[in-house]
């Protein structure tokens, strides 16, 4: 089950690869790196935990990665094929069929239940996941009708990575998705993202404050002052469950 | 330091605050700006009244002796009275213009205005004071001889001085509906003027009354004259003299206008208002907590954000009162003035502008005030904390199968629209108030063309109408209608009375007429009842009458009261009276004369015993120049409706789209396209366009009814719009709805996911 354990290096495809990726901001004196010349790329179905102080451009990256924002210079590479460059309609199409956000404020829409929140991306996806069993994949299957502002914060996280997934996306990016939350409902939410990763495959790639998660990560990359200052693989990651969180 | 903030607070919602500032400087533009008009209207032509003493009553019959006016005289609340000759006669100038000649006694009520030349003399034997409208029509000036034939003998006099008269504000001549200068004209001269001093007699006798005229003064004038061994014909009080009553008439039409619009603007631009001040103090609400915090006071915060509005609806305001006045009269005058002889044409000013203006600003303040205070009634923790988003309810609509059908737009906005229930009104009410002007606009502008139609291609189905000289013989008249191929017609003035309403109307005597197409109730064409009367609807109204009843009537100037029981009802758009075929009018003993020759087509040359001929064309070229002064309203109207509802509806998509955005943000990484997202914010408001189109449609027809009302009696003014119109209208409110829109389908497409999602607002 476990494949990043085998040393069968024909099954581990690369999907994503940062070459020389630099997001400046601002002009003339006040020229601010947020990310400067990054490195790194990602294999498919990797459970992959960025680290480094605020303000290191952890999100940065992430927003540039998911199409978000785009890089001053450099290529982003996802299957091979550079979305750096892309024009806007391009990248909302890439966004739709590719990317499955999470947030550290959830951002579900207000106006819809936790249902219709996921049963929108039947617009976006040609063979989305069905949004009941997508709710009930993350254990909400009796809060299908409540609106946002009726869910608790954990819930909330757990409707939006339901929504994620059910686009089926090749990748989750969570900046800071336990953010919000207490430490129990937090570890209940990586839980879920790593099975994300270990069951269904997916590239699961989140931004954290907390060292601690680099034990359970395939991958950790490191970064302050938007360098790459370490990336680790790690052989043998540990459940979340028993990361000491 | 807040100062600091303010300023930086409105170059950030610029446009929200532009919005204020205008919204207040339209509703105050346009409350000032028709004030200036009306009042101006008003003021010119009361002082005019004034300063030339305009008599207050008018009598007339064939001679006035010294002791009926010294009878008057001495009547209780009559401080002077004045006798003078009045004249019609043919001036010898290059055409034959018709000059309504007044030698007075004195000269002291209805006093000639001198605009050139030398002052009015009561003894100047030679000299004549000459309407200086005909003049300069006709090419004179003081110092040129002007004559005229009276009674076959010639006269000529010296022009001293060129005047205006007060009773001829509105130059009532000929049967046309706007003046001809050229044609028509009035002039003042002494009595001692007059050649032949034998033939001399009073035939209209002015008086000039302490206070207004009491409703007893007919029968005390009466009674006088009796005493006198005298009487009158007729007793025209001033405000039922024509020129008096047209101009004010004109007045109460624009002081009408002037009530009614800027209502609706004030009331859009204050809810404007009310909305974009609510929702900018909202948006403050963290700052406020955080202000609080810091240890301002109250009201030190509450005085800092009630500046705000208070300062910019002030600003706005203030312009729009002070460049209204100014600009509006000056686009009316020009049309009026052709129309209307006024010796000043002056915008009035009114303190009611400043209060109007200072209203809007204190009432933006209290709008202010209030949101700021509840705002700061919670505790300072709870006010820096966002404003937790208010639960859902979900709705009946939802339980049943429809729902599922809707789609995702629609579920959407049924969703949202709620949320915020008074930016949806305010979109509706925005919408509302543009389509009511529109449709008022537009169905005004039908209605007269739908009035030049009917009068002047379905009623008047001939080309010209020759008038007939009074002195002509029968047998030049016959020859006159052979000679055009034409039919005589009868038409006198007369006063119908009924139900104690008494009422002056034209009087209309056919012969066998297929030149005219009388139409029903209904503006279809039909016939006239044979061998009985009929009455235009409009009169009919008015004297609360219906076909069968019975009415008296007379023409003007006799003294009997004649009956006759209605046959028919017919409907007419520009004059009201009666019509009635010539052996029916014999049969009551009158003597039938006929007044005018209709011809089928344009005679090449007039016919002997014809003094002058009205085209038909020329009196539909008429009535546009008539109701110029309405077009004018209806495209100010237009314009202000596509300011007020660009102004709201911007503001409004601006609103709904910072209320929307962090939505939006999330749905565009969610993949969704920008013209989804578009769709989206238009889904809502295309509803809200289209509820208040289905309002505003009912409410301008309603406007347009109202202002209509006041169009005067003689107008039977049916208010219509044609349905291509309605779709002009709808294309206007809806094209400029979705051109707003587009100004946000642009920021859809430039939502900056990161910055938008990037903190729990
Ligand atoms: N719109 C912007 N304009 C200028 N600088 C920006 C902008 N957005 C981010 N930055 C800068 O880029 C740098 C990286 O920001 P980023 O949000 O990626 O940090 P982060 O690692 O996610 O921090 P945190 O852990 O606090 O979320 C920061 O120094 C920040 O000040
Ligand atoms: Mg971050």
């Amino acid at each position: 089950m476990d494949r990043r354990n085998g040393d069968a290096s024909s099954t581990v495809k690369e999907i994503i690869r940062f070459e020389n990726v630099t997001r400046r901001y601002g002009e003339g004196g006040h020229i601010l790196y947020a990310l400067d010349s990054v490195n790194f790329s990602i294999n498919t179905g990797e459970f992959v935990v960025i680290l480094g102080p605020s303000g290191a451009g952890k999100s940065t990256l992430l927003n540039l990665l998911g199409g978000m924002d785009a890089a001053t210079s450099g290529a982003i590479l996802v299957d091979g094929k550079d979305i750096a460059g892309l024009p806007d309609d391009k990248l909302t199409e890439y966004r739709a069929a590719q990317v499955g956000f999470i947030f550290q404020f959830y951002n579900l829409i207000p106006t819809l239940t936790a249902l219709e929140n996921i049963a929108l991306t039947k617009k976006l996806v040609k063979q989305p996941m069905d949004a009941h069993e997508a709710l009930d994949m993350v254990g909400l299957a009796d809060h299908a009708d409540q609106f946002p502002a009726q869910l608790s914060g954990g819930e909330q996280q757990r409707v939006s990575i339901a929504r994620a997934v059910a686009k089926n996306p090749d990748m989750l990016l969570c900046d800071e998705p336990t953010g919000a939350l207490d430490s129990e409902t937090g570890l209940a939410i990586l839980e879920m993202l790593q099975r994300m990763s270990r069951e269904r495959g997916k590239t699961v790639i989140i931004v954290s404050h907390n060292a601690a998660l680099a034990e359970a990560a395939d991958r950790v990359i490191r970064i302050r002052s938007g360098r790459i200052t370490g990336i680790a693989e790690n052989p043998a990651p540990k459940p979340v469950s028993e990361v000491g969180w | 330091m807040l100062t600091l903030k303010m300023i930086r607070d409105m170059a950030r919602n610029k446009m929200q605050f532009v919005s204020i500032f205008l919204m207040a400087f339209i509703a105050l533009f346009i409350y000032a700006g028709v004030g200036g008009d009306w009042r101006g209207l008003k003021h010119n032509s009361d002082s005019f009244y004034r300063e030339t003493n305009l008599a207050d009553v008018w009598l007339y019959n064939d001679g006035f002796t010294d002791a009926a006016a010294l009878a008057i005289e001495s009547l209780e609340g009559v401080s002077s009275v004045e006798r003078r000759l009045e004249l019609t006669v043919t001036a010898d100038n290059s055409g034959s213009s018709t000059l309504t000649l007044y030698f007075v006694e004195k000269g002291a009520i209805s006093k000639p205005y001198l605009m050139e030349g030398e002052p009015f003399d009561p003894e100047d034997k030679d000299g004549v004071w000459l309407d200086k409208r005909f003049a300069d029509a006709n090419g004179l000036t003081p110092g040129d001889t002007i004559g005229a034939s009276l009674s076959g003998y010639s006269m000529s006099k010296t022009i001293r001085g060129l005047i205006y008269s007060p009773e001829h504000v509105y130059e009532a001549g000929g049967d046309a509906m706007t003046p001809d200068f050229a044609m028509y004209g009035h002039a003042y001269l002494s009595r001692k003027a007059f050649p032949l001093p034998f033939l001399f007699r009073y035939s209209a006798m002015l008086i000039e009354t302490e206070s207004a005229v009491g409703a007893d003064f007919e029968e005390r004038v009466a009674d006088a004259l009796r005493g006198a061994d005298s009487s009158y014909t007729v007793y025209l009080e001033q405000a039922n003299h024509p020129s008096v009553s047209i101009f004010e008439n004109e007045t109460q039409q624009h002081k009408m206008i002037g009530d009614l619009f800027p209502v609706v603007f004030l009331a859009i631009a204050l809810l404007t208002i009310l909305t974009t001040m609510t929702r900018i103090v909202a948006s403050q609400r963290t700052q406020i907590g955080v202000l609080k915090a810091l240890g301002f006071t109250k009201s030190a915060i509450t005085r800092h954000y009630t500046a705000y509005g208070f300062f910019l609806a002030l600003a706005g305001a203030a312009l729009g009162a002070a460049l209204g006045p100014l600009a509006l009269p000056s686009l009316f005058f020009p049309s009026l003035s052709s129309f209307y002889t006024l010796p000043e044409w002056e915008t009035a000013w009114s303190v009611a502008y400043a209060w109007a203006a200072a209203g809007v600003a204190v009432m933006c303040a209290a709008v202010t005030w209030l949101a700021v205070h509840r705002l700061l009634a919670g505790a300072p923790a709870e006010t820096m904390r966002p404003k937790p988003p208010s639960a859902f309810r979900h709705n009946p609509l939802e339980r049943t199968k429809l729902w599922r059908r809707l789609g995702f737009n629609a579920q959407w906005n049924i969703r949202d629209a709620p949320r915020n229930p008074v930016r949806s009104a305010m979109a509706v009410v925005g919408v509302f108030g543009c389509a009511a002007l529109v449709v008022c606009a537009l169905s005004m502008n039908d209605s007269m063309l739908w009035m030049r139609v009917w009068q002047y291609e379905t009623i008047n189905r001939y080309a010209a109408k020759l008038a007939i000289s009074a002195n002509a013989s029968t047998a030049e008249i016959d020859g006159a209608v052979s000679e055009v191929n034409g039919e005589a017609v009868m038409e006198a003035s007369v006063e119908i009375r009924a139900n104690g309403v008494r009422k002056s109307g034209a009087l209309l005597v056919t012969d066998g007429v297929t030149l005219i197409q009388p139409t029903d109730v209904n503006m279809k064409p039909s016939a006239f009842p044979d061998g009985a009367a009929s009455i235009t609807l409009k009169m009919a109204q008015s004297l609360e009458v219906r076909q069968g009843d019975t009415v008296q009537w007379r023409v003007y100037g006799e003294d009997e009261w004649l009956e006759l029981t209605i046959g028919g009802i017919h409907r007419e758009p520009v004059s009201q009276g009666l019509t009635m075929p010539r052996a029916y009018f014999e049969s009551l003993g009158l003597e039938y004369r006929p007044t005018a020759i209709l011809t089928p087509e344009v005679p090449p040359a007039l016919p002997d015993g014809v003094d002058f001929a009205t085209l038909t064309s020329d009196s539909a070229a008429d009535w546009d120049d008539l109701t110029e002064a309405m077009r004018l309203t209806i495209y100010l109207l237009i314009i202000a409706a596509a300011i007020l509802s660009i102004v709201v509806l911007y503001n409004l998509g601006l609103m709904s789209f910072t209320e929307m955005e962090r939505g939006l943000a999330t749905l565009k990484v969610l993949g969704f396209k920008s013209g989804a997202l578009r769709g989206l914010l238009l889904t809502q408001n295309l509803w809200f366009s289209a509820v208040g189109f289905a309002l505003g449609v009912p409410g301008g027809l309603w406007l347009t009814r109202t202002i209509v009302a006041l169009s005067g009696e003689t107008f039977d003014f049916p208010v219509s719009i044609r349905p291509l119109t309605l779709l002009a209208a709808l294309m206007f409110t809806f094209g400029l709805s979705l051109s707003v829109n587009m100004m946000f389908s642009r920021k859809t497409r430039r939502i900056n996911m990161v910055e938008s999602l990037k903190a729990m607002e």
